[in-house]
């Protein structure tokens, strides 16, 4: 589904913030991406999410190189990858419904349309009862699901998530990660998670990709 | 009463369906909103005194055009009366021409009156004496056949009033020209405002524009929900400036005929008009509302564009 050969990245004139990543990700696959602040992980999802083109090597999507791709078609591939932010990054003025429904009304799909999916998905990560709340009104934990319930309604292939736990207590975090794991387990849904907490990668045993300094030193 | 029009606007909005993405109090909608209102309400009023000016001209030169002067000068040897008769029969006989009268002695005296001052008996004097032409079909009528005619008449001459017509019609031109141009530099400056606003609307939306390109919108999309956003603040904006612009002819119409005499106001009325802006101004005016809307929305879609393209 995803494969990076000998991938490299820079911005601009600066040093490789990525260099030589050679891996691949098959589908329905469960990935933690660690390491330490500044490897390099966030570039990675960047890379990933196809908002950056990679300074050299070759990164292959869904069968494609995306070297090649054109706006059009990059676009095409960003809807089936989605993303959740550490800073949860909902819209402040659309409730909790509104927000969650977004990828699909940019999708085209009228509100008759998606709010029975929409609806059952919010109730099934927890937040029913919260649908017409607006994001200031959410806990930190609620935000989170909200964002996760986001980043999953348009059924996406991949779902990268970027320091998800960051902004919630231990306990939380432990809970949101098995959310993650439900999501791949009932949907198929590929998931990488950006993480630096290495408590909570010991609670579970998913294949971790750990980045040092720009370079993946294990992935097993 | 703008901020009554949005909140009517902003409701007929939400009940057609979803929240919108762009919230509508993050495009310096206010600010925006009265200055689209004020430009709608100049090119409204530009292009009603376009329209007034064109009219009376048109009217006036039309009026000016169906008269013909034949002045007769006093010539030593020359029954003037005699002379007068001639030149009433001449013009009468005429085709195109309805109707032909010498003026009175005292109706030229009285036309002397301003330069020379009442009381004078002028009746020892020799003055010139003039004979009004009224033409039934300016075009059809046969004005070098009288002036051919008129030779036979010594001291005689025809005035057609052409050079104050041609004048009338330059003036008349000018102003419509200065006006239209008023117009375009009313429609630039406005591209212009609308071009700011929404490059400021779009760096305080970064956070929005940002989401929505992870969550996979095109920019046209994107471009779609703020040009949404600013065809709204455009259509309420030209609505009220139209609004305004119509409520000011009607209270200059009303006070032009309040503070004048009726005599002095037909007067004013027979040199420039009667405030009258008719069918055709009206049409203009509401014509500015839809023009304006347009012209933001594609303005602001423009720039979103050009915006997103320079940042993704």
């Amino acid at each position: 589904m995803i494969e990076f050969s000998d991938v490299g990245l820079r911005y601009g004139n600066g040093p490789e913030i990525l260099r030589d990543l050679t891996f691949s990700i098959e589908p329905g696959s469960f990935h933690f991406l660690t390491g330490p602040s500044g490897a390099g992980k966030t570039s990675l999802l960047r890379l990933l999410l196809l908002s950056l083109k990679p300074s050299r090597g070759k990164v292959t999507m869904f069968g494609e190189d995306v070297s090649d791709l054109s706006q059009d078609r990059l676009l095409q591939m960003r809807r089936h990858i989605g993303i959740v932010f550490q800073e949860f990054r909902l819209l402040d003025h659309l409730t909790t419904f509104e927000n969650v429904a977004l990828p699909l009304r940019v999708l085209g799909q009228a509100e008759s349309e998606y709010r029975p999916n929409v609806t059952e998905l919010l109730e099934w990560v927890g937040l029913g009862e919260r649908m017409n709340a607006l994001p200031s009104l959410l806990s930190g934990g609620e935000k989170q699901r909200a964002a996760i319930a986001r980043a999953v309604i348009a059924r996406p292939k991949v779902l990268l998530a970027d320091e998800p736990t960051g902004n919630v207590d231990p306990e939380l975090s432990s809970r949101l990660v098995h959310l993650f794991a439900e999501l791949n387990r009932t949907l198929g849904t590929t998931i990488i998670l950006a993480t630096h907490e290495l408590p909570l990668l010991d609670k579970f045993s998913y294949p971790r990709m750990l980045l040092s300094k720009g370079e993946l030193v294990i992935h097993d | 009463m703008i901020e009554r029009a949005a909140k009517i606007f902003a409701l007929l909005r939400r009940r057609r369906g979803a929240a919108p993405i762009v919230p509508e109090k993050s495009v310096a909608g206010r600010t925006l909103l009265l200055m689209i209102t004020i430009m709608s309400f100049l090119s409204a009023v530009t292009l009603g005194g376009v329209v007034l000016v064109q009219k009376s001209a048109i009217a006036w030169s039309s009026d000016v055009g169906r008269e013909l002067t034949i002045q007769i000068r006093p010539v030593e040897g020359e029954v003037m009366e005699s002379n007068l008769r001639t030149a009433v029969s001449l013009a009468q006989t005429t085709p195109g021409v309805a109707s032909a009268r010498a003026l009175t002695i005292e109706e030229s005296q009285q036309l002397l009156e301003p330069w020379l001052g009442a009381g004078l008996d002028l009746t020892a004097i020799e003055i010139p004496r003039l004979v009004v032409v009224q033409l039934a079909d300016p075009v059809d009528a046969d004005i070098e056949g009288l002036t051919r005619n008129l030779q036979a008449i010594e001291g005689a001459s025809l005035d057609t009033h052409a050079a104050w017509r041609q004048q009338l019609n330059t003036m008349a031109g000018t102003i419509v020209l200065s006006g239209l141009m008023v117009l375009a530099l009313i429609g630039v400056a406005t591209v212009l405002a609308i071009i700011f606003a929404t490059r400021g609307a779009m760096a305080s939306n970064r956070e929005i524009v940002d989401v929505l390109h992870y969550i996979g919108a095109s920019n046209r999309f994107i471009a779609g929900e703020f040009q949404g956003r600013f065809l709204s603040i455009g259509l309420q904006g030209g609505l009220l400036g139209a609004a305004a612009t119509l409520l000011f002819f009607a209270v200059i119409s009303t006070a032009a005929g309040n503070v004048l005499s009726s005599e002095a106001g037909a007067q004013m009325g027979v040199l420039f008009g009667r405030f009258a802006l008719g069918i055709d101004g009206l049409i203009g005016i509401v014509a500015v509302i839809p023009v304006i809307a347009a012209l933001t929305a594609i303005t602001s879609r423009m720039t979103v564009r050009r915006y997103l393209s320079e940042t993704s």
